[in-house]
């Protein structure tokens, strides 16, 4: 069930419906029951996956709460656990394909494996959970759950599919369901989950088409200076409103329910520098990446230069692998880690130089710089392979043409949607405002009408556009 | 011997406001508003280690301890506690 699909909204009307209905010791089995019976529409057997994470977290969560000296040994267990799974079911493939490449160069034979296995939905989401719950437990953080509650932290539906990546400590406790109903959940969760349909459905899809097309396999030659920009634009747009829509619909299905969930998105293309990016895209995962891996690296070496250097090299690098099984994620991620060390070299010259810290035209010209570099990184997370990335990088940096192959509508589309990104933030201010001073006015035509008039309309346009594709990028990860 | 809260704290805003370039208030976040990033928390670690001469090992530590003074406050206080 894709969260943009009829069969969810059902699911999902229905299930919150019951859930406010039911006696509030009744909740949490039936939530888990809610859980898992969306898991399993997914495909039955793979509900066994998750299932297994809680019961091995559980037991290793057990036996460091006994024996908290030995606790150190059980999280690497624990996480070796983890990346065992990730590497079986995501990476199995990737892994052969490339020993077999190394084989035949070394003219050995090639290793044969059983078929390819499909990718339990939210793996390298809840695996990471996972890893950082063992953690929290080792440091003190948390204390080891129930296996209730750990069935429901990996499982609960809203967000099992692709994160928000959430940690024990801010989700376990509102796992206990013990709120009364208030409307402003109501309000709230389809508020966010009709703007997430709308980003899906009406933004995100119908740039897939033309995107789909421009990095096709099949699209002949390389594409001009202009074509190239824009089906780069145009991804980076996509991808923004694909996860940014899915994200919505799961803080607001959450929410439905009175749980709050972490935010994904902060606008990340008004971006000034490349660890600005980081703050503002795919946040929980940035928050995971430094809480669990950079800080506790650089720690060790309290931050000197090369360490801090190679670190963000690394750790950048495993984020794109992290995406996917496939090289253009790594060359992704290994650009993102470049980015991040070419902006910490010029911060090192900005100490030593206070007047480079005050030139406007440098602050500029980095939030230029990490726009273009952003958008170029792009190229070979959506190429089919590094042929077409190396193609379409030089139609865009090295050989200038001019030509505009696609239909008028692929260019106006997307300069809208670029046009709402810049104008976003003030758009969200607005609103907030419109809503704020709505509430001191008491109740007007606006605070009676203006919400199901949008609901309407957002769900309109969710209908209209309902054809497309609809699979969320990130479920593939 | 681990300093008294007050002395902490005043050390903590001392050192915080050095690093973010601006005076830190109470309750004012530091990591999560994006004030410091986590390198910056490994020298806010460094000096406070210098100012409170109090051991702070920062692999078993997370950004986010050190996200105000108050918590700063009550991180140090733990990791001398769990140091002893």
């Amino acid at each position: 069930m894709q969260f943009n699909s009829f069969p969810y909204l059902i699911f999902l009307v229905a299930a919150v419906v019951a859930y406010w209905l039911l006696p509030e010791r009744f909740r949490r089995p039936f939530v888990l029951v809610a859980s898992l019976a969306f898991y399993a529409s997914w495909g039955l057997p793979f509900v066994a996956v998750p299932l297994s994470v809680s019961i091995l977290v559980f037991i290793l969560g057990r036996w460091m709460a006994a024996n908290p000296e030995k606790a150190s040994r059980w999280v690497w267990l624990g996480a070796s656990c983890m990346l065992a799974l990730l590497a079986f079911f995501k990476y199995r493939d990737f892994i052969l394909v490339n020993v077999n490449t190394l084989f035949a160069w070394m003219a050995a034979q090639p290793v044969t494996f059983a078929k390819s296995i499909a990718l339990p939905i939210g793996i390298s989401f809840y695996t990471f959970e996972a890893i950082g719950y063992l953690i929290d437990v080792r440091q003190g953080r948390v204390k080891p759950s129930t296996f209730m509650d750990l069935c429901l932290f990996f499982m609960f539906w809203p967000n099992v599919m692709s994160g928000p990546i959430v940690r024990a400590r801010e989700l376990v406790p509102q796992l206990k369901f013990r709120l009364k109903f208030e409307p402003r959940f109501a309000f709230e969760g389809i508020d966010r989950l009709v703007w997430g349909l709308v980003q899906k459905n009406a933004v995100a899809n119908l740039l897939g088409i033309w995107v789909n097309k421009g990095f096709s396999t099949k699209a002949i030659g390389v594409p001009s200076t202009i074509d190239g920009w824009f089906l780069a634009i145009a991804f980076g747009l996509q991808i923004y409103f694909d996860f940014a829509g899915y994200s919505n619909i799961a803080i607001g299905a959450a929410r439905l329910l009175g749980v709050t969930l972490p935010e994904n998105f902060r606008q990340p293309y008004h971006a000034t520098t490349p660890p600005d990016f980081w703050s503002r895209w795919h946040m929980t995962l940035s928050r995971w990446i430094r809480d669990y891996l950079f800080f506790p690296i650089n720690a060790k070496w309290m931050g000197a230069p090369l360490p801090l250097y190679l670190s963000l090299l690394g750790v950048m690098t495993l984020v794109g692998l992290w995406h996917g099984a496939g090289w253009g994620y790594v060359l992704w991620g290994f650009m993102h880690g470049a980015y991040l060390v070419a902006y910490r070299l010029y911060e090192s010259a900005k100490t030593a130089h206070a007047a480079i810290g005050q030139s406007r035209i440098i602050s500029g010209l980095w939030r230029f710089l990490t726009l273009v570099a952003i958008t170029a990184a792009w190229v070979p997370f959506r190429s089919p392979n590094l042929h077409k990335t190396s193609g379409i990088l030089s139609s865009m940096f090295v050989r200038f043409s001019l030509g505009m192959a696609y239909s008028s509508a692929f260019y106006v589309f997307t300069a809208i949607v670029l046009l709402f990104c810049v104008v976003e933030p003030q758009v969200m201010r607005k609103l907030a405002e419109i809503e704020e001073h709505a509430g001191e006015q008491g109740p007007s035509m606006f605070r009676i009408l203006g919400r199901p008039i949008a609901y309407i309309c957002g769900f309109l346009l969710f209908m209209l556009f309902d054809e497309n594709n609809t699979q969320f990028i990130y479920s593939q990860f | 011997m681990l300093p008294d809260a007050t002395t902490i704290r005043n050390a903590a805003r001392e050192a915080a406001s050095q690093i973010a370039g601006r005076p830190i208030k109470d309750g004012q976040r530091l990591v999560t508003s994006g004030l410091i990033d986590s390198l910056s928390v490994l020298r806010l670690i460094s000096l406070l280690e210098k100012k409170l001469r109090v051991s702070i090992p920062p692999e078993t530590l997370q950004p986010e301890d050190f996200d105000d003074l108050d918590v700063i406050v009550e991180t140090i206080e733990r990791v001398a506690k769990s140091a002893d």
